[in-house]
């Protein structure tokens, strides 16, 4: 079985899991406040930022601080359940498949459900940002061109999460130990953005990227440049080493 | 004697390690915190309780809240795979029973992860703050009063995970309401009140506000409901499901 035809069946196993549902409440709940709360907008206290900043800053900061990562958290154990629950893995193991090649179809379908998010959250942010505009008589968007850039540069800096979530979900058999240990890795986040070793720690890349926005929109917040080195070296280390041992070990629990 | 079932289906699932190893990792937020910047906090006015919880309990709540989502995944976790929970009903025991079983050793560990994070702050008042001195008194009743603001969301929380038969979509509920929550309450307001949302409140705080009473009264009431209804839900659950 290629690749492609792995892909299609993990999509296949996954079409009555709800999931997107599960994603895309989270997305609606995000703007609700910025419709029902119009001072939240306006009222940016002593921060020079221009509410139409403000108003998307606000918005993904919950998106990039935890919601992305509980997503991926949550992902992680919907795919690996549908393999778990009944004995999936070992009819798997019984057929001529690759188990390297099914893990990373399955971390494809992990990162396709992290792309369909962002694609809600986009949508989302343009449907609320047209009503709130409507409501408070402000233009409150920002052009695609830059909504896009910046929704796009969070969801890649969230791929070497994606995999060291993903590598945890294979390694830890007890799928709650995995959960509890993925959902407790999000918290310090905050704290390891402040920290010069902050490129150590997959777990906080969105919140940095955001935070970097958000430095763009208001001087002085935060840094208004990535820090492209050593950040990028040590994502691609992080992401490549993570996903190798995922495919590797990927099954190993039944095949003993 | 349910409790004591519950115990031991939940010896071997890492359920006990999860919250001392929880309670440890938040434990390290206000040492850490304090390393990095000692000067802001030394500096700052106030009880020094108060500024370490100020600056460090949304984080620490927000580990006992994910904690208690993942242990009531896990309690019913087990029950539902590999049909644990129609092995049970054959038992001479009420799925209600279990239920509050299940809520008592949650409330239990709940008890320890904070106690264990208290601590923490303790040694950091001891440590960074040492002319101060510890009032033990309130101390205790703070201890007292976060472990008490948690029972609703963990009692909400075991009532969800009873109800979903995939793990994921209990976990997926549950993370929901931590993160919408968060979204609405950015300070003591109405929203404080609901459970995923108390136990961000912090005691001086609401002493402040003069609502003890009020806040501890609604998340007993809270608490009482979500049991009652996890309690006749697990009685009729056969009927439903």
């Amino acid at each position: 079985m290629n690749y492609f035809s792995l892909l299609t069946i993990e999509l296949k196993k996954i079409r009555r899991s709800k999931i997107l549902l599960i994603l895309f409440i989270p997305v609606i709940m995000i703007w609700v406040p910025g419709l029902v709360n119009g001072d939240m907008i306006f009222d940016t206290g002593d921060i020079p930022i221009a509410p139409e900043n403000n108003f998307f800053i606000q918005g993904f900061m919950g998106m990039a601080w935890f919601m992305i990562p509980a997503s991926l958290v949550i992902c992680t154990v919907l795919l690996t359940q549908t393999e778990r629950s009944g004995r999936g893995m070992l009819k798997m193991l019984s057929l001529p498949v690759s188990m390297g090649k099914l893990c990373f179809a399955k971390f494809t379908v992990l990162i396709l459900l992290s792309l369909i998010q962002m694609i809600m959250s986009v949508t989302v942010y343009y449907v609320c940002g047209t009503i709130a505009a409507e409501i408070y008589d402000y233009p409150l968007l920002l052009s695609f061109t830059d909504t896009a850039a910046a929704v796009l540069k969070i969801y890649t800096g969230a791929i070497p999460m994606a995999s060291v979530f993903w590598m945890m979900a294979v390694l830890i058999h007890s799928p709650v130990c995995s959960v509890g240990a993925g959902l407790a890795s999000i918290v310090p986040s905050v704290l390891m953005i402040n920290t010069k070793i902050w490129f150590l720690y997959p777990m906080s890349y969105p919140f940095y990227l955001l935070m970097v926005e958000y430095g763009r929109a208001a001087e002085g917040i935060y840094e208004s440049q990535i820090r492209w080195i050593p950040w990028l070296p040590a994502a691609g280390v992080i992401t490549l080493g993570t996903l190798l041992i995922a495919c590797i070990k990927f099954g190993a629990h039944e095949r003993r | 004697m349910t409790t004591g079932i519950e115990h031991m289906k939940l010896r071997k699932s890492g359920y006990f390690f999860m919250f001392p190893a929880g309670g440890l990792l938040a434990s390290a937020f206000p040492a850490v915190n304090m390393i990095f910047r000692t000067e802001m906090f030394i500096n700052s006015p106030g009880e020094p309780y108060r500024i370490l919880m100020n600056a460090n309990w949304q984080m620490m709540a927000m580990l006992n809240v994910l904690l208690s989502v993942c242990g009531a995944c896990l309690m019913y976790y087990i029950e539902y795979s590999e049909n644990g929970a129609q092995k049970m009903e054959v038992l001479p025991v009420s799925g209600g029973n279990l239920f509050l079983g299940k809520f008592v050793i949650a409330a239990m560990e709940l008890g320890v992860l904070i106690i264990i994070e208290h601590i923490s702050i303790m040694g950091c008042m001891l440590y960074w703050f040492p002319s101060h001195g510890i009032r033990l008194t309130e101390f205790l009743k703070g201890i007292a009063f976060q472990w008490f603001a948690g029972l609703p969301t963990a009692m909400l929380m075991l009532l969800i995970a009873s109800a979903c038969r995939n793990m994921w979509m209990s976990l997926g509920t549950g993370v929901i309401l931590v993160f919408v929550m968060s979204v609405f309450t950015q300070e003591l307001s109405i929203f404080s009140l609901f459970p995923f949302s108390s136990p961000f409140c912090i005691y001086e705080s609401v002493v402040e506000n003069h609502y003890l009473l009020f806040f501890l009264s609604v998340c007993a009431v809270e608490t009482a409901v979500f049991g009652v209804g996890g309690y006749l839900f697990q009685e009729f659950r056969r009927f439903i499901q």
